[in-house]
């Protein structure tokens, strides 16, 4: 975060303008503030490697000869985790915010962060795809690294969405994955509205179906092939 | 009332020759030699309600394969099976709650938790009401006199102990039908007994339909009232253990010494010679050879000490299993 802090202040030293894409320095500042802290919430690597480790282990048996899905019991450990450790760390943003005087409305924040909480469904969703995918190939962590890299581009983390040319914003916008970063902070940053928030939810419920879907199917083929003995 | 039945159950394994080196792991892509396993040939049966099994057969027989079946771990290739009425591979919720599985070579306990939480957890998961479990949790503790480790991190507790926790995991919502496998593996002699101990008094009590396989005879023979024999993917035996024991070709096992060492090698019987220079000797003939056997040995010293035993049940199985556990034949196919 502090890298992204000292590349914006030099971006606008280099470029000698007091506002860059509309919005001025302390804008950029405050979106890498809050990108930082949305985007740790919105990643869920640790707890998808977990659930890759039981289908490749066989430790899964455990978990399939108990009354529940093995999407809702790591579904309830994800946010169980995910609502301490975010309660925890958004006293640093709000901190930061309210001392440097970074633009933040946080009347806006329990909206947003709405947003982010269903969009760690589709997060966990997606994971369960690639867990799916554990029934068939070894060792598909790759996967995961290279979802999180997508993620991370896609998302906004890098850099507001609203710098891209149109075109290109417009597709982000209407991909789920802008709910991750650019749609949350944006709206507490105040670059975004209530709209966008609207759509965010209404993109996620989307994929979540999307995803769904697909996890279904895999699972389904997946358990009809499984072993018992780990894949 | 029949609580567990089979018609044809069959498992295929399927899996793939994997040649060494990049290029041929590359090739296998497209390109590769799968092979089928049969785990379990078509196998019919029926269990009654609150009957005790004992499944017994060397490694790669196909028991755990059954269990996995049986407890909807894995679907059947051909065939169908019911368990309390349900289709197990389904893994309907009614049906899971009324089943336990305790893999005794696998922690199905959180390994960071304290089994007390653990419990808790189990008690949420099968909606059981927390008093009630919590004093069950205390019942089966005391019995198996492990009150004192409920409290303990898993991961710190012996292995001993955590079978025992384990085992108050599985029974926590009683359970209908059972499916234990190995539950005393690895474990010394008296956790072994502990543990065969508890369990009989359970069984005793609840009268749950219990499937239980087990290297350690033992624990066949002081739980089960039926035992199946297993070999090679299929039933070979379906009875009690008394019966398994008269249906065997009976075997003794003779002891004895002679005042002084042999001078020859000496033929007993065409698979027995008694070698030159020993003075005592121990072997096992069939019961019909006895009376010739021991008129044979008298006849070439003074004997001293002679013992003659009957095969227990270990013995009878241990034969059977060594005779039965060959390499599995695999069909190949591209």
């Amino acid at each position: 975060m502090l890298i992204e802090f000292t590349l914006w202040f030099a971006i606008f030293r280099g470029v000698h303008q007091l506002s860059i894409g509309g919005y001025a320095r302390e804008y950029y500042l405050s979106y890498v503030l809050w990108a930082a802290f949305v985007a740790r919430i919105t990643s869920s690597w640790m707890y998808e490697f977990k659930m890759i480790e039981e289908v490749d282990s066989g430790s899964i048996n455990g978990l399939l000869v108990r009354p529940m899905t093995f999407y809702e019991y790591y579904l309830s450990q994800l946010l169980g985790y995910k609502l301490i450790t975010s309660v925890l760390s958004l006293i640093f943003p709000i901190t930061v915010a309210y001392l440097w005087h970074l633009p933040t409305d946080f009347s806006r924040l329990p909206l947003a962060l709405l947003l982010v909480t269903y969009f760690l469904i589709l997060v966990h969703t997606i994971s369960y795809c690639v867990t799916g995918v554990a029934f068939f190939i070894n060792k598909v962590h790759s996967l995961t690294v290279a979802k999180n890299l997508g993620l991370w581009l896609l998302s906004g983390e890098l850099f507001p969405l609203d710098l891209l040319p149109p075109f290109w914003r417009h597709i982000l916008l209407n991909l789920p994955f802008s709910s991750a970063v650019y749609v949350p902070v944006g709206f507490v940053t105040g670059r975004v509205g209530i709209s966008d928030v609207l759509q965010g939810f209404y993109s996620v419920t989307l994929g979540i179906v999307f995803f769904a879907l697909l996890g279904n199917l895999l699972w389904t083929k997946g358990m009809r092939d499984y072993t018992g003995t780990g894949a | 009332m029949i609580a567990i039945r089979t018609t044809a159950l069959t498992r295929v394994y399927e899996t793939y020759e994997k040649s060494d080196g990049i290029w041929n792991s590359i090739r296998g892509f497209w390109d590769r030699k799968n092979i089928q396993k049969i785990a379990l040939q078509p196998t019919t049966l029926e269990i009654q309600r609150g009957q005790i099994v004992g499944l017994v057969g060397a490694n790669g027989a196909g028991k755990t394969t059954l269990l996995k079946l049986l407890s909807g771990l894995i679907h059947p290739s051909g065939g169908d099976a019911e368990v309390l009425g349900y289709r197990p591979w389904e893994r309907k919720n009614e049906f899971l709650r009324r089943m336990s599985v305790l893999l005794g070579q696998k922690n199905q306990l959180w390994w960071d938790l304290a089994p007390a939480d653990s419990f808790d957890l189990l008690a949420r998961i099968y909606d059981l009401d927390r008093r009630l479990a919590k004093q069950r949790v205390q019942e089966l503790a005391t019995l198996m006199d492990c009150t004192q480790v409920l409290k303990v991190q898993l991961r710190r507790l012996s292995l001993g102990e955590r079978m025992k926790m384990e085992i108050i995991g599985a029974l926590l919502h009683e359970p209908d039908v059972l499916f234990l496998d190995e539950p005393t593996i690895g474990l010394d002699v008296v956790a072994q007994n502990a543990i065969r101990q508890f369990l009989t008094e359970y069984v005793k009590n609840k009268r749950p339909t219990v499937i239980l396989t087990s290297h350690y005879m033992d624990d066949i023979a002081k739980l089960a009232d039926r035992l199946l024999l297993i070999s090679r993917g299929g039933l070979v035996y379906d009875g009690t253990v008394d019966g398994f024991i008269g249906k065997t070709e009976s075997t003794q096992q003779i002891r004895f010494r002679y005042d002084s060492p042999l001078t020859d090698d000496l033929r007993v019987t065409s698979d027995e010679v008694l070698k030159k220079g020993a003075q005592e000797f121990q072997f096992r003939i069939q019961t019909k050879q006895l009376s010739e056997v021991v008129k044979t040995i008298t006849g070439f010293g003074t004997v001293h000490d002679l013992k003659i035993e009957e095969a227990d049940f270990e013995e009878v199985i241990r034969q059977f299993l060594e005779t039965e556990s060959r390499v599995q034949p695999s069909r190949n196919t591209h």
